[in-house]
């Protein structure tokens, strides 16, 4: 077990930088989760730790130990590869014990290892069958067990769900967690899934086109996160994205976005003045300037006296109701809010049918600002 | 025809006749082709009078072995009278280490090619293909020098050498595409696990290998075994291939043409490839569509 420090880390290919400079510590015993859409460098970053790639500038720290320029072999890490790379000539037991070999482990420790990994893993009726024999879920298993023999300092994964149906993904995730529960082995794992990211992460870096966008435990990244781009790629469905102003009303400060009608037309005069809450301090540098206010589905629900009741922070409002997706817990309700789409979560059989006008509550103590031009979130 | 699609409607009088038609054609192709082998096989079975009397087409009356047995130990190849098996043994020691160390070489390069891609490996790899196209005739005159230098001249050796070097360029791209098709992520597995370029080679690529080894061993043999013009050019005369003897003793003249010897020597040179293709041929059509190896 070990710590994992990444500083300044650059790489570029020619004149093509792919990771920009990014710095994140991950503690022993971590969960970190690089996420993030496709280009934007987490593999790339995964295969510098494990040293198939190398480093342009800055440093890798495995423990108390730079890394940048030690062999695979030696940084005693291991891998499970997104096409599982399960060697095909070989049994499960062979793929299993490879490293071992190689290593020179005496073949009686390398026999108790295979037994250990393989009912920690409930593949032991596999080990004598080749990996062709196996399923995609048992194919992963193996890939696991082949990491998990070596009892690594660091475990890195690269996509390991992928490839696998929805079902048997959710099940192998939870599994992961059960393991890093029990072995408390450092684990980096990349995925482009926000789900994954979030479930299975103690430390979730969110990365775009080779930056580091934020890095924090889930819920922060859920319920703070550091720009747009995060707050727009954590959840789903995402963040609602409206242009607002910043008002004083009164010895407070609020958001006021322009209410548009279903024709597209500017309602004069209806503007949906809603109070900040505490704790919004960045904000009045704000007052009279567009913003974008961020709210997520969840938090725009049907109205409710009793709830609206017990949370100060709760503001009602009418609309106009455009289109109804039942997803059979919640029926996404759409909107429109100064010309923007709209999502709200609410209660099947509360939700009015298209085309009527249905009363909302927002929850402003889940509220997020951004700024217009520089897309971070306003503190 | 169990496995042709039974669309409705398509067996129809017209279309029952047009596929009897394309038949008939085929076999008419195919007779066409098998008549040479017709004629030398039986040919070699038919004494000298027999053939003198009846002419070369018909099937022999009596049938003898005599003739085969007359190529293989007694027939003249120049002055020398031993038949052709002292060449025969010439060939199958030019062809299966010149076959082994190609392959070898070939599969080595593939490796290096496809999974230790370095700056300017595909310069390299074009630069080999380009040996693909070399003609024989170009490479004879600078080859004999390279091999006298060498002190290799007329040699056994020497001749391996040639095919190994000109094969090379064959059997490398053939391993390179094959390996294309296996995943790095085999490789950066076993680098983890701590195997070297020569253990992943051993230990993974050459037992993923075999339908392309087949693929090789047979082009390679193939080509070996039937090449005239370096044999002819690069060994002595009691050193050279069977080919080169083959034409020695068709053209040795001793006052009577005996065309069942040279038909029955003619087929023990063609034998071993086609023993080859009998024995292996089914894994070279499964070897040249290989694709992804599933893991």
């Amino acid at each position: 077990m070990a710590s994992l420090t990444i500083r300044n880390l650059k790489k570029r290919y020619d004149s093509l930088e792919i990771l920009k400079g990014v710095n994140i510590a991950a503690k022993d015993g971590e969960f970190l989760v690089l996420v993030g859409p496709s280009g934007c460098g987490k593999s790339t970053l995964l295969n510098m730790i494990a040293g198939l790639d190398t480093v342009s500038e800055g440093e890798i720290v495995i423990g108390d130990r730079v890394v940048n320029n030690v062999h695979p072999k030696d940084r005693n890490i291991a891998m499970v590869f997104q096409s599982y790379a399960l060697y095909p000539n070989m049994t499960v037991r062979q793929n299993i014990t490879f490293g071992l070999e190689i290593r020179k482990t005496p073949a009686a420790e390398q026999a108790a290892a295979v037994e250990k990994v393989a009912q920690m893993l409930q593949i032991t009726h596999l080990l004598d069958r080749k990996p062709s024999q196996l399923s995609g879920g048992q194919r992963q298993r193996v890939a696991m067990g082949r990491a998990l023999v070596r009892d690594p300092q660091i475990f890195l994964f690269d996509e390991p769900l992928s490839n696998l149906d929805a079902q048997l993904r959710v099940e192998m995730r939870t599994e992961i967690k059960k393991l890093h529960q029990r072995l408390k082995t450092t684990i980096v794992y990349v995925t482009h899934d926000q789900i994954e990211a979030m479930t299975l992460a103690t430390q979730i870096a969110v990365m775009k086109e080779g930056v580091l966008q934020q890095l924090a435990d889930p819920q922060t990244v859920y319920e703070k996160p550091a720009n747009m781009f995060v707050a727009g790629f954590i959840g789903s469905p995402s963040m609602n994205f409206v242009p607002a102003t910043v008002v004083q009303d009164g010895n407070k400060l609020a958001v006021s976005i322009e209410k548009v009608g279903s024709q597209g037309k500017a309602m004069n005069g209806h503007r949906l003045v809603l109070p900040l809450p505490a704790g919004f301090a960045g904000a009045a540098d704000y007052v009279g300037r567009e913003v974008v206010f961020g709210i997520r589905p969840e938090s725009l629900t049907q109205y409710s006296a009793a709830e609206a009741a017990g949370n100060e922070a709760a503001h009602a409002f009418d609309c106009e109701v455009d289109v109804l997706e039942p997803t059979g817990a919640d029926t996404l309700t759409f909107i429109s809010l100064a010309g923007a789409e709209v999502v709200a979560r609410v209660r099947p059989g509360h939700a009015a049918p298209p085309g009527e006008v249905m009363k909302f509550m927002v929850d402003m103590s889940k509220a997020n600002l951004f700024d217009a031009g520089t897309k971070m979130r306003i503190q | 025809m169990a496995d042709l699609p039974q669309y409705a409607g398509s067996d129809s009088a017209m279309r029952v006749a047009l596929r009897w038609g394309l038949y008939l054609m085929l076999a008419v192709f195919a007779a066409f082709y098998l008549l040479p082998l017709f004629v030398m096989v039986t040919t070699s079975v038919k004494s000298l009078d027999e053939i003198r009397s009846a002419g070369l087409i018909g099937l022999p009356r009596d049938i003898t072995l005599e003739p085969w047995q007359y190529a293989w130990s007694q027939a003249c190849i120049g002055v020398q009278c031993e038949g052709i098996a002292p060449f025969f043994w010439n060939s199958v020691r030019m062809a299966v280490p010149a076959v082994v160390l190609s392959t070898l070489l070939g599969a080595l390069n593939g490796y290096a090619l496809t999974k230790w891609k370095f700056k300017g490996s595909n310069i390299v790899f074009a630069m080999l293909l380009f040996g693909c196209f070399i003609p024989f005739q170009v490479v004879i005159l600078p080859m004999a020098r390279t091999l006298g230098i060498l002190g290799l001249s007329n040699t056994v050796t020497g001749l391996v050498m040639v095919h190994v070097v000109y094969g090379m360029a064959f059997t490398t791209l053939f391993f390179r595409n094959y390996y294309v098709s296996i995943p790095d992520e085999l490789v950066k597995a076993a680098t983890i696990d701590g195997a070297g370029f020569f253990t992943i080679f051993t230990r993974i690529m050459l037992p993923l290998s075999p339908p392309i080894i087949v693929v090789c061993v047979i082009w390679q043999f193939t080509q070996i075994w039937n090449d005239f013009l370096f044999g002819v050019s690069f060994a002595s005369n009691t050193g050279s291939p069977l080919t080169v003897a083959l034409n020695n003793l068709v053209n040795t003249s001793t006052g009577v043409k005996q065309y069942n010897v040279d038909m029955a020597a003619a087929l023990i040179c063609a034998l071993p490839t086609l023993l080859i293709y009998v024995l292996a041929g089914k894994y070279f059509v499964r070897g040249l569509t290989a694709g992804s190896v599933k893991g």
